[in-house]
C-alpha cells in the first residue's frame, strides 16, 4: 500500500484541473453508484407494490416507464449532487469537484444545464469528452455549455503526510 | 582692583565681538571642503575607541521592555512572508523528528483514508501521464497554461511540476 503515495516532494493540487483518466473513473464510479441505488429503488418498489396490491409485479413488463424513472433518476442523482456540493459521490471517492470558470462553487442553474447536456457529450460520438484531453482548461462540451470546470479537491500533500506518518508509525512498532 | 574688573569686561567683549566677525567672515562650505575627512579619520584608533567603550554599560542603560513595546509586531507580521517560511520547512524531516507523525498517523490511520489516498494518487499520475502524452503527440508544451480557475489557485505558476505518479 506504501507504494501508492509518491516518495518525492508533492506539490499540492488542490484547484488545479482534474484530468481525463480521474474524471472518468469518477463517472464510472457514479454510473455504478446510480445504477446500484436504482436497481435497490425498483426492487424496494417492486416488493412493496406487491406487499400492498398482493398481485405479482415486475418492472420488465413497464419499460418505458423504467426508462422514464431511470431517466429521472440520473437526472436528480447528478443535478442534486452538483448544486448540493459540486460533486458526486464516485467525484469525491476520486478527489474532484466541479466549479464555475472562475473557480467559485457552481448553483443549481448550473447543476441542472450540465446534467441535462452531459449526454450531448455521449451523442456525439463521445467527441464532447475530447475537450477534457486537448483543451487548457480540460472543458468537456457539458463544461462549456454549463460553464464549469472539474478540479481536484484532493489534497495531495496531506496526503503525503499521512503517508509518511503511517511509514514513520509502523517502523516504530 | 576695581579698574582691572572693568578692563577684563571689556577684553571680553571685543574678544566675543572679533570672534563673531572672523566666524562670520569665514566660509564654512569652502572650509569644510579643503579638510580631508579621510586624513583625519584614518588618524582615529576606532578599534582602541571601542575597546574604550563599556558596551554592557550601555546595554544596561537600554530599557529593552519599552522598545518592544513601541515595537508594531502585527506589522512586522504582515510584513512576513508565512507561506515561503513554510516552504523552507522540511516537513518530511519535521515529522521524522517529532511525535507529529504519530498523531497524524492515530488521527486518519483508516484503511479507507489509505486506499482513498492511493487511489486518487494513482489517479493523478496516470492523468499527468496521459496529459504528458497527448501534449507529445501535439507537439506542444503546456507549460503556460493555467493550471487551474484563477479564485482556486490564483496566478498561474511558470512552469507547473508533474510530481505525483512520476515515478
Amino acid at each position: 500500500m506504501a507504494s501508492g503515495v509518491p516518495d518525492e516532494p508533492v506539490e499540492g493540487r488542490q484547484g488545479h484541473y482534474a484530468g481525463a483518466v480521474t474524471r472518468l473513473v469518477a463517472f464510472g464510479a457514479d454510473v455504478g453508484a446510480s445504477w446500484g441505488l436504482f436497481t435497490v429503488g425498483a426492487a424496494a418498489l417492486t416488493f412493496s407494490i406487491q406487499l400492498v396490491t398482493g398481485a405479482k409485479f415486475s418492472l420488465t413488463g413497464h419499460q418505458l416507464a423504467s426508462l422514464i424513472a431511470l431517466a429521472v433518476w440520473e437526472f436528480l442523482y447528478f443535478a442534486y449532487q452538483w448544486s448540493l456540493g459540486g460533486k458526486t459521490i464516485g467525484m469525491a471517492v476520486l478527489g474532484i469537484r466541479v466549479v464555475r470558470t472562475d473557480g467559485m462553487p457552481i448553483g443549481p442553474r448550473q447543476a441542472v444545464v450540465r446534467t441535462l447536456t452531459l449526454p450531448l457529450s455521449f451523442l456525439l460520438l463521445g467527441l464532447g469528452f475530447i475537450g477534457i484531453l486537448l483543451n487548457r482548461d480540460r472543458h468537456a462540451l457539458h463544461d462549456r455549455l454549463a460553464g464549469t470546470v472539474v478540479v481536484y479537491s484532493w489534497d495531495a500533500r496531506a496526503a503525503r503526510l499521512r503517508w509518511l506518518a503511517r511509514q514513520d508509525t509502523g517502523a516504530a512498532a | 582692583m576695581p579698574g582691572t574688573g572693568r578692563l577684563e569686561q571689556l577684553a571680553q567683549a571685543v574678544a566675543e565681538r572679533v570672534v563673531t566677525l572672523v566666524l562670520d567672515s569665514i566660509d564654512m562650505d569652502e572650509l569644510l571642503s579643503r579638510v580631508d575627512v579621510d586624513a583625519i579619520v584614518s588618524k582615529v584608533d576606532v578599534d582602541g575607541l571601542i575597546d574604550r567603550v563599556d558596551v554592557d554599560k550601555i546595554i544596561d542603560r537600554v530599557d529593552v521592555e519599552k522598545i518592544i513595546d513601541r515595537v508594531d509586531v502585527e506589522k512586522i507580521i504582515d510584513r512576513v512572508d508565512v507561506k515561503k517560511i513554510i516552504d523552507q520547512v522540511d516537513i518530511d524531516a519535521l515529522i521524522e523528528q517529532t511525535e507529529l507523525g504519530t498523531i497524524i498517523a492515530r488521527s486518519t490511520s483508516g484503511v479507507a483514508s489509505e486506499v482513498l489516498d492511493v487511489v486518487r494518487a494513482q489517479g493523478v499520475g496516470l492523468d499527468d501521464f496521459i496529459a504528458r502524452w497527448v501534449n507529445r503527440v501535439l507537439r506542444r508544451s503546456s507549460t503556460d497554461w493555467p493550471v487551474g480557475p484563477p479564485a482556486l489557485v490564483g496566478q498561474p505558476p511558470p512552469a507547473p511540476e508533474l510530481t505525483t505518479g512520476d515515478r
